[in-house]
């Protein structure tokens, strides 16, 4: 049962991942007052690159061809070990340290990509992309402080009937909250941090890197975009959100509030300009620092 | 007693330097002959013949020689096809190092471990000059000389100290005694034994010897002091400090996890400043030798407040990142060795798509890249997550200011993480990565190279996908502290992670047939591409260098060269660089004050024998006095 749930789960996080992303698109659209590309835009476009002939730079290597594959591969692990019901089989890996360190091992690999792509733009992305990330690792485990002191422990597995006991108050919640968003933004290569829609040298980070690829491992990399943006707002809602009582409900209400968050992530990239690069370490030390005064706040108020 | 046959046997091997295959051969079967002792030590086959009255090896210090006997073999090994420089010289000094190092860990009294940390310490300076011919090898070999004595008369005060308050020099006896010291004597002994072993495991900001000598010495010998030779202090530290003295002042755990969390961040800070591969790496040794520390922060702590479980992630923490670290480590100097001989400059600006032409040592170094930057499935990810787990065990159940103080080294310890990868990015991409930015020459790597590299990456490979073996080793490696081992690093499920992950990332790679795929020039925005346009070692760091410009505080000048500068100039001259605090802050003063110092001993330091003839009369006179 546990285990259905699981894997129905991840491959519906899979599969509908271009579908959020569409759907923030679209938002965005139309609060610019443009009517936008359909939703499913994301499954037409990942037919048609997977379907065109792949072609590799010059004095590139095998890193550079199989990086996609590697970085979608732990994508993919990411997703599987969200509880997408409210909790996850236990001979399963559900270890909320694994995430983070998964998300390095996809930054890692993103950037040797860039490296092996031979070209300005790749090298560039890539110390972008591995500057952001020496940024959204403390500022993640920060924003996941209240729980530390909470759970006291490492995995995902209780962390949502552990939290549902405990009555915080709204303001270690809302703080906490704000902090993860702020990292989420960060990390799914959003605005204000990153812009996905520009190919503009001055301005691209993740663009950047992939900029040689084309053919199907564009297209992996599209799937790996969407299926982090999925996994990451998953999780927050995972042991941020309200918990109902069977895990086929929880299932249902992570994806509705997915896809509530991919149209409010609509909204905040129509509001917000894009950061410039070195104001984004303030930022995400901001991040870090509201995760850090949730964190104080349920601390000296003697819950432990 | 099988021990002292290895030591002798070692001074038998280094009679045969003149022979080269032959010596080379002797100091394998040597390194092999330690790793041994290891192992009868680990898995108790064998106890009777290794205890002894001067030298035994409990199951800690077996660890030790475990991590010991692997580098030492592997660099062994890789000995055969690597050309250096006075090769006679270096297997003359490497069986004496192999020997005190192995007697360091062995030692059962005060005696036995001065003498053989002093032949370590002298052995190992006259292998970082080997290469005494080149420029500035000389200097660095000193500067680690000075240090390594400090580090020695530390270490011997305080022994000094802990044997006259127990009337005895044995180890057995401190183990056992040492407990019921007072808390004031013991902080005294911590601190002068605990700056001996961090002056040795270099840590901030006793560092600064490290990546001056590591780089200068041959790879095989860079290998064993990153991977075997700091580790000692990590072994002194372990056992006499955090064992032997139990229960010590709450300043020490807090002086430990301060320490861990300023060697990690700055070391590897420092290391992405570095063009010059082998100093790259040894910054990186004191980034490990920090996070080491932290998991022995965790340790004490745990010691103090009475809490085992913390006790016992704490020491597998350290002690499993001392054997991953000592792998991997000196499986990414081997490598540096390898592209040296290979092309002849460890200039990272000079370099690029070795990929191509020495393809297995890239691979080697890519699965170091990724172990050192704890990625799964290797096994820095699960050193790394087990230092986490221990720092975030504190952050419940404790105190809020101690909370907050383990949160902010956790976070510290995520920050060097990302930035370690950052750095290996850099690495391997500069590196082996994208097109060669110059010509330069390409000798042949001999397959006895690259062999040793390859087993020491699947090494790291097969502890990260297998770790539970080694976690109940080193969690029953002290009786006293033995908790349920297996829970320690539940709920990870390694195994399952590491397979999902691999099939999926192979999975993957057939569906995108990865070999179907055409070359077409890369884009230049329309311009003919050139290899200098890749971003170099510099210019990837440079947004660190600017966010992190509070630490580096980098500087910069542009200068005019020519006949009429100022308003024809010939020709602009660059410069930058970053300043380096602790020398200019710490060490120049220190060195000022040291000759200024001796400058006022020579008025009393003449030179004839009669004075100082005198002056031992004088001495007695008053010992004499004092004693009546």
């Amino acid at each position: 049962m546990l285990w259905l749930v699981q894997i129905i789960g991840t491959v519906l996080a899979v599969a509908l991942g271009p579908l959020f992303v569409g759907v923030a698109q679209t938002v965005k659209a139309r609060l610019q007052g443009r009517k936008g590309p359909s939703v499913l835009q994301g499954y037409w476009v990942l037919a048609k690159t997977w379907h065109k002939e792949t072609t590799v730079p010059q004095y590139s290597s095998w890193v550079f061809r199989l990086a996609p594959s590697i970085s979608l591969a732990a994508l993919l692990v990411i997703a599987a070990m969200i509880p997408w019901g409210d909790t996850v089989p236990q001979a399963w890996p559900h270890n909320l340290l694994a995430v983070f360190f998964l998300l390095a091992l996809e930054r890692f690999w993103v950037g040797l990509a860039g490296m092996d792509s031979a070209g300005t733009f790749g090298g560039l992305g890539a110390s972008r992309v591995t500057t952001l990330g020496t940024g959204i690792e403390p500022a993640l485990l920060a924003s996941f402080g209240i729980l530390w002191v909470l759970s006291g422990h490492t995995s995902i597995q209780p962390i949502a009937p552990e939290l549902e006991r405990m009555t915080l108050g709204v303001l270690p919640w809302g703080l906490a909250a704000l902090s993860y968003a702020l990292v989420v933004l960060a990390e799914a290569g959003r605005l204000p941090v990153d812009n996905p829609d520009t190919h503009l040298e001055l301005t691209m980070m993740h663009e950047a890197t992939i900029l040689e690829y084309n053919g199907r491992f564009l297209a992996e990399s599209q799937v790996g975009i969407a299926i982090k943006l999925t996994a990451i707002i998953g999780l927050g809602w995972v042991w941020l959100g309200p918990q109902l009582g069977s895990p086929w409900a929880n299932l249902g209400l992570r994806l509705v509030e997915v896809l509530l968050s991919s149209a409010g992530l609509g909204w905040v990239e129509s509001r917000f300009a894009k950061l410039r690069y070195f104001q984004v370490p303030t930022y995400l030390a901001m991040a870090a620092g509201i995760g850090m005064l949730a964190f104080y706040l349920v601390v000296s108020g003697g819950i432990t | 007693m099988l021990i002292v046959w290895v030591l002798v046997s070692g001074l038998i091997v280094s009679g045969f330097a003149l022979q080269r295959t032959l010596s080379t051969s002797l100091t394998l079967v040597l390194s092999l002959a330690i790793l041994g002792l290891a192992v009868l030590g680990l898995w108790g086959v064998w106890t009777p013949a290794l205890s002894g009255p001067e030298l035994a090896l409990t199951p800690l210090r077996s660890w030790f020689v475990l991590v010991l006997g692997v580098v030492a073999a592997m660099s062994s090994w890789y000995r055969f096809g690597y050309r250096q420089h006075d090769e006679a010289a270096t297997a003359f000094w490497l069986p004496i190092f192999l020997v005190g190092m192995l007697g360091v860990i062995a030692a059962q009294t005060v005696w036995v471990f001065m003498t053989a940390w002093e032949v370590m310490a002298i052995t190992s300076f006259f292998l970082v000059v080997s290469h005494h011919d080149r420029p500035g090898v000389i200097k660095a070999g000193f500067i680690y000389l000075v240090m390594s004595q400090l580090s020695a008369m530390a270490i011997l005060s305080g022994f000094l100290l802990l044997a006259a308050q127990l009337h005895s020099m044995h180890f057995t006896v401190w183990a056992a005694e040492a407990k019921s010291l007072p808390l004031g004597m013991k902080s005294w002994i911590f601190g002068l034994l605990g700056l001996g072993f961090a002056i040795k495991s270099g840590v901030i900001p006793f560092h600064v010897w490290l990546p001056r000598a590591h780089p200068v010495a041959p790879a095989p010998v860079s290998s064993l002091m990153s991977g075997a030779m700091i580790k000692l202090g990590i072994f002194g530290i372990v056992q006499f400090l955090l064992i032997d003295l139990g229960t010590t002042s709450m300043v020490w755990p807090i002086v430990l996890l301060t320490a861990g969390a300023v060697s990690s961040l700055l070391g590897v800070l420092y290391a992405l400043m570095e063009h010059d591969l082998k100093r790259l790496l040894a910054y990186h040794s004191i980034e490990n030798i920090g996070i080491i520390l932290l998991g022995l922060g965790v340790m004490d702590l745990g010691i103090d407040w009475h809490r085992p479980t913390l006790t016992v992630i704490g020491l597998v923490a350290a002690l499993f990142h001392t054997l991953n670290h000592a792998i991997f480590k000196s499986q990414l100097f081997l490598a540096a060795g390898a592209v040296e001989q290979h092309t002849g400059t460890l200039d990272m600006e000079h370099l690029g798509g070795l990929v191509r032409t020495i393809p297995a040592v890239a691979i080697g170094f890519v699965m170091g890249s990724m172990a050192i930057s704890a990625l799964p499935p290797f096994n820095g990810f699960i050193s790394e997550w087990l230092t986490f787990r221990g720092l975030l065990s504190i952050v419940s159940h404790s105190p809020a200011l101690w909370a907050f103080f383990a949160l902010g080294v956790a976070l510290v310890l995520g920050l060097t993480g990302a930035l370690a990868g950052m750095c290996f990015v850099k690495a391997s991409g500069v590196i082996f990565l994208g097109q060669p930015r110059q010509q330069v020459k390409q000798a042949a790597v001999p397959k006895s190279m690259s062999w040793p590299i390859l087993g020491l990456a699947l090494a790291s490979l097969g502890l990260g996908i297998f770790p539970g073996p080694m976690v109940r080793i080193i969690a029953g490696l002290e009786p006293g502290l033995s908790v349920h081992a297996t829970m320690v690093l539940l709920p990870l499920h390694v195994l399952t992670l590491a397979v999902v992950l691999v099939a999926a990332a192979a999975g993957l790679a057939l569906l995108s047939r990865f070999w179907e795929a055409r070359e077409v020039p890369r884009w230049a925005c329309g311009r003919e591409a050139a290899p200098s346009m890749q971003f170099s070692s510099s210019s990837f760091t440079k947004t660190v260098r600017t966010t992190f410009a509070f630490i580096y505080q980098p500087h910069r000048n542009l200068a005019r060269a020519g006949r009429y500068p100022r308003d024809f100039p010939a020709r602009l001259v660059y410069r930058g660089g970053t300043t380096p605090t602790w020398e200019r802050y710490l060490y120049r003063p220190g060195y000022r004050l040291a000759w200024t110092l001796s400058q006022y001993s020579t008025r009393i330091q003449a030179g004839p024998v009669r004075l100082y003839l005198s002056y031992l009369l004088v001495t007695i006179g008053i010992m004499l006095l004092a004693l009546h």
